[in-house]
């Protein structure tokens, strides 16, 4: 009984969060009936895909999304490689780093991003005026915005495989630290991996603040400045944004759930 | 053939003393199992031999040589955890072939050796198989297999049979006895189960606060303890006040031998050395039948007596009725009350 309200219950607020205003900016978008005119008749005449031809052949579009993939793979190559052998090493040496490393992965979050960036910008304009020359430089801040994320699915995996007791069943049989960590940890952490990618890329592909406060031309920010001037088009691409941005978590997940593992298990 | 020696091993965590000049010696051969309560030191006395961890203070030889400075992946020991450490992107087989993988061993010579590992564990079946595709008791097997796979000298046990079902433990328990003898495999075994102790080892290392206290074949530990530790630890056992009299000690109106000194003590009798006479002034509270044997309980003078007796003998003896006690035991251990 509980059960069957939950469920009717969840998908209500679906519809009404995620459903209606994603049709509501499809019509918007791809209808060219005015808003007046719009009843039962009309309902399926005008649509089109004029605006994502607009949207598409605007070279400010190609530009700021190719940036803004361009700094969804730094982001993720830097945090996997800073954050897993740190973990790693934490969990298997060093257990009692971990609350330290817990609260240290959360202040990215506790400090807010104009706060972070205008204390950034202004000591590396200090010390390093070039720093915040190139718009690749955002990494930085993305990676450390999403180590909460991150930092938390790698943990998470990584207790849950054992990662201690593997290491000393691996020293046990004549295996070296780094043959360890390519031959048994990586293998084994594949779907905390698989999901802190996802979560790079829904959340760079959509970070607005630290670039716009850079002055940066990522895709959100040409996005808010392409709408001014071609607000459908620039729905249209929004639409296009959520959507494949839906489809990458929802692959993700469904990704795990094949592999027999629950999405709260890689401890997010 | 391999012999160790612990040699006055402590370890220190902080303020916390683990081991306190810890020192057993393990013959070539020869199962060693190192029993004791949690937290008394037995784990970190095989983490020390595995190179897990340094040990403060003291030496660990392997046929006279210091192996404290080599690290874990060059010892060559082979070692089963409690929690059974298979890894889980592996198969059986997988698992097995890593270790030699890691030895150099050729690729068929591993088959070879595979094969053999897989039916010395009985686990040829299952040679395909993920670590999660398989029961508690098979995937100790794998671990089994995969310690054994390098040939080491020497095997440590990590308390492996303790997350498994009772009928399993048993089976494996001598599963791993039985291999044990055939390799002549030097093997240190830690326990916390007195029983599992006695039915796999040829000597058990007692340990109370990071110390051995006594150590001795298992027949010997349960006939002759050492202290009221070893007495309560190992078996189950009676505590009955002890009154010297004259040249004799008296337990319940039974005379016994005892230590010189003192005048009171507290006698520790197994149940087997005691024997209920119909008549008396004891009276029998309950009888539990337990296969081969009857456990029967009594309060005699204010005292609670657990006794095993024969199911012939114990068929006479029913609930309220009036008991003697009889020690058979004419030299328990007796500790002096201070």
């Amino acid at each position: 009984m509980l059960g069957t309200f939950a469920r009717r219950g969840f998908w209500i607020l679906l519809i009404m969060y995620f459903v209606l205003p994603m049709l509501a900016m499809a019509r918007f978008a791809l209808q060219t009936v005015p808003t007046f005119m719009l009843n039962s008749h009309t309902l399926f005449k005008g649509w089109g895909f004029s605006e994502f031809m607009v949207a598409f052949k605007d070279p400010g579009v190609i530009k700021s999304t190719v940036l803004s993939l361009e700094l969804t793979a730094l982001t993720i190559a830097l945090t996997f490689l800073m954050l897993v052998p740190l973990t790693t090493l934490i969990e298997i040496k060093a257990p009692r780093l971990k609350p330290v490393m817990t609260g240290a992965t959360v202040l990215s979050w506790l400090v807010p991003p104009v706060a972070l960036v205008v204390g950034v910008a202004g000591t590396f304009r200090e010390v390093f005026p070039g720093f915040l020359s190139s718009a690749l430089n955002l990494t930085y801040f993305y990676a450390l915005w999403m180590l909460p994320f991150t930092y938390r699915a790698l943990d998470g995996q990584l207790r849950l495989i054992g990662a201690r007791n593997l290491y000393e069943a691996a020293q046990s049989v004549g295996c070296t630290p780094i043959t360890f960590f390519f031959k048994i940890i990586l293998p084994n952490i594949k779907s905390s991996l698989y999901i802190s990618a996802s979560l790079i890329v829904a959340s760079v592909l959509g970070e607005f603040t630290f670039a716009s406060l850079l002055l940066k031309q990522t895709m959100p920010v040409y996005m808010w400045h392409f709408q001014t001037s071609e607000t459908r088009a620039g729905f249209a691409l929004a639409l296009v944004v959520m959507i494949a941005t839906a489809l990458i978590l929802g692959l993700a997940v469904a990704r795990l759930r094949k592999r027999g593992i629950n999405f709260s298990a890689t401890g997010i | 053939m391999t012999k160790i020696d612990y040699v006055n091993v402590s370890k220190k965590y902080g303020q916390e003393i683990a081991l306190r000049d810890f020192s057993l010696n393990v013959a070539s051969g020869e199962l060693v199992s190192i029993l004791g309560p949690s937290g008394c030191g037995k784990t970190t006395a095989l983490r020390i031999l595995a190179g897990f961890i340094a040990p403060t203070s003291g030496q660990v030889l392997v046929d006279g040589k210091d192996v404290t400075p080599i690290p874990a992946e060059k010892r060559g020991f082979g070692m089963v955890f409690q929690s059974y450490s298979l890894f889980p992107n592996m198969t059986t087989s997988q698992n097995i072939e890593f270790a030699l993988k890691l030895r150099k061993v050729d690729s068929s010579a591993r088959v070879v050796k595979i094969r053999e590992l897989l039916e010395l564990t009985n686990m040829a079946e299952h040679a395909d198989k993920f670590p999660h595709q398989l029961s508690g008791g098979q995937q100790q097997r794998v671990a089994l297999a995969r310690a054994l796979a390098t040939e080491p000298p020497i095997l440590l046990l990590d308390e492996p049979l303790s997350a498994l079902d009772a009928k399993v433990r048993d089976q494996l328990r001598d599963e791993i006895r039985g291999l044990q003898k055939r390799l002549g495999i030097t093997t240190v075994f830690v326990t916390h189960d007195q029983q599992e102790a006695m039915a796999i080892s040829d000597r058990v290392a007692v340990m109370q606060s990071g110390v051995v206290v006594q150590s001795g074949s298992p027949q010997d530990l349960y006939r002759n303890p050492k202290n009221a530790f070893v007495a309560s630890f190992v078996g189950t056992t009676n505590r009955l006040p002890a009154i010297k009299n004259g040249l004799h000690w008296t337990i319940l109106g039974n005379a016994v031998e005892g230590p010189v000194d003192g005048t009171r003590g507290i006698a520790y009798v197994r149940p087997e050395d005691i024997e209920l006479v119909s008549g008396g002034q004891g009276v029998i509270e309950q009888a539990s039948f337990l296969g081969s044997f009857v456990r029967v309980t009594a309060k005699v003078d204010g005292q609670r007596i657990v006794a095993d007796l024969p199911i012939s003998r114990a068929e006479s003896l029913s609930q309220g009725l009036g008991v003697s006690v009889v020690i058979a035991d004419r030299n328990p251990l007796i500790e002096l009350e201070s």
